[in-house]
């Protein structure tokens, strides 16, 4: 029998399935630290399955099926084949993969210290959005507002409650890892495979499933010389330990690369129907989802049961609902808006459209040939903030006969 | 755009070749779409079919010749 699901509802049927496949495969994390107890050996047994893993499924989903790829069809429309990194990929495809290598790296080092409660480091990922806020503030040449700020603030403290350890104890040592190593590692991944996705070939734009391939395989490269440099220093042997388990414990890191690969594919989906802020803000649903799995890993004894402390627990819900709100408020206060501009005759077209690209909060200006001379595109947390700070100096750039704004209410987009 | 017909007209919009972006927006204009295409030809086969969609009173079209973005 075909299950036939309704577009409307694919999408969040496509990113709860992520989230849900991220909570049972860091369940499967933890389980696999039983057999794989070398934090290390793991993440380097991972990246040798998610190598495999990735190559096979895209190969079998590179088979041709009436002229299209079966991944073209069930997949992503932009996927043909697996194919070789391009030039101009190869610089984006090293700074992915070394995030997702240190981010491997560190996640698995983690989940050993917290004796592989996935309720308590799941929800520390989450903090990236701090740093990307800082990054966007540096790079895309937008200054936070209250918002942002805010949702930061509730997200970091959110995420603190909700990790806490119901032992109650804070490691120094952990909170290092999520800080400096887990959390940069996460940024850098998502930002350059981002980069990764807004490039076009071919008049197309590129495909989900190479930029997975291509960036496990950079990674697992990544993790070998990371290992093998840490090996050689403290001369112990997780490289060669990698090697034995990923032969030895086949199975446990079979299935997280499965999960990985999946959990992956589903948000790609996702991505390709709804806003990026809102799938992402749905896939944090992944935090909630671990509960669950923690509770079960407890009951199992594979990790220390879950406490039956109220207080605590109300602590820990607190701070997940916190969270989420936290992510929902980024995701849904994103205002964008268009401005068409008519200039004056006498003067220069390359320099005010130099002029309007140093205005903060302007992602986009396009010079155009029609009714009007420039469409300039705005990223703006409120429209108070697009009125004094963007609007207002755009009608001062020497040149500018008349500008109209016309704030975007919805938008699609193909990715 | 004709009030009321926007929801099934951007559902017809989202099926043309070579459409990247839809944007509804509020102002002047109703939607803001954002097209690539290779050659006049194809632009033409765009606007034709923006035209015939049912709602669609007028449309204003603006040929990029340079961009700056993020």
């Amino acid at each position: 029998m075909k299950i036939k699901i309704p577009k409307r509802y694919l999408f969040f049927v496509l990113a709860f399935s992520s989230a849900i496949i991220t909570a049972v495969t860091s369940g499967v994390d933890a389980i696999s630290q039983i057999y794989i107890p070398d934090p290390w050996a793991l993440g380097v047994a991972c990246f040798i399955f998610g190598v495999l893993v990735s190559v096979s499924l895209t190969i079998l989903l590179s088979i041709p099926v009436r002229g299209k790829s079966i991944g073209s069809r069930s997949i992503d429309p932009a996927f043909k084949k697996l194919r070789l990194p391009r030039r101009n990929e190869i610089k984006y495809f090293i700074i992915s993969g070394f995030g997702n290598a240190v981010l491997t790296i560190g996640y698995f080092i983690l989940l050993s210290l917290m004796t592989g409660d996935v309720s308590v480091v799941l929800p520390f990922t989450q903090i990236a959005i701090l740093y990307l806020v800082i990054i966007e503030s540096l790079s895309e040449k937008d200054t936070p507002t209250l918002v942002e700020v805010q949702s930061t603030v509730i997200v970091t403290f959110g995420a603190m409650l909700g990790s806490i350890s119901l032992s109650g104890g804070i490691d120094p040592i952990a909170m290092a890892i999520v800080f400096l190593v887990i959390n940069p590692g996460w940024v850098l991944l998502s930002i350059y495979q981002r980069k990764l996705k807004m490039l076009r070939f071919n008049d197309q734009p590129n495909d989900a499933l190479n930029i997975r391939v291509w960036n496990v395989i950079v990674a697992c490269l990544v993790t070998f010389l990371i290992v093998f440099i840490f090996d050689m220093f403290m001369h112990t042997s997780h490289l060669i330990d990698g090697f034995y388990y990923s032969i030895n414990q086949g199975f446990w890191v079979f299935l997280i690369a499965l999960g990985t690969f999946f959990s992956f594919v589903f948000y790609i989906r996702a991505l390709g129907i709804g806003k990026a802020s809102v799938t992402q803000a749905v896939k944090a649903s992944a935090i909630i989802f671990t509960i669950p799995i923690s509770i079960v890993l407890g009951i199992m004894g594979i990790i220390p049961p879950f406490t039956t402390d109220p207080v605590m627990i109300m602590i820990k819900i607190m701070g997940i609902v916190l969270m989420l709100l936290g992510i929902l408020s980024f995701a849904l206060t994103l205002t964008k808006a268009y401005i068409f501009i008519k200039k004056k005759p006498g003067y220069d077209i390359n320099k005010m459209i130099q002029d309007l690209w140093n205005i903060k909060g302007v992602t986009r200006v396009t010079a155009v040939a029609g009714t009007y001379d420039f469409i300039v595109k705005i990223n703006t947390r409120t429209l108070i903030k697009g009125y004094e700070r963007i609007l207002r100096r755009v009608d001062e750039v020497p040149g500018i006969q008349k500008s109209t704004w016309q704030s975007v209410l919805r938008e699609w987009e193909d990715i | 755009m004709r009030p009321g017909k926007s929801d099934k007209a951007i559902a017809e919009m989202r099926k043309i070749n070579h459409v990247e972006k839809i944007s509804i927006v509020a102002g002047e204009f109703d939607i803001v779409i954002r097209v690539r295409v290779e050659d006049l030809e194809d632009l033409l086969t765009v606007t034709n079919d923006i035209h015939l969609i049912r709602g669609v009173q007028k449309t204003t079209t603006q040929i990029i010749e340079k961009e700056i973005a993020l």
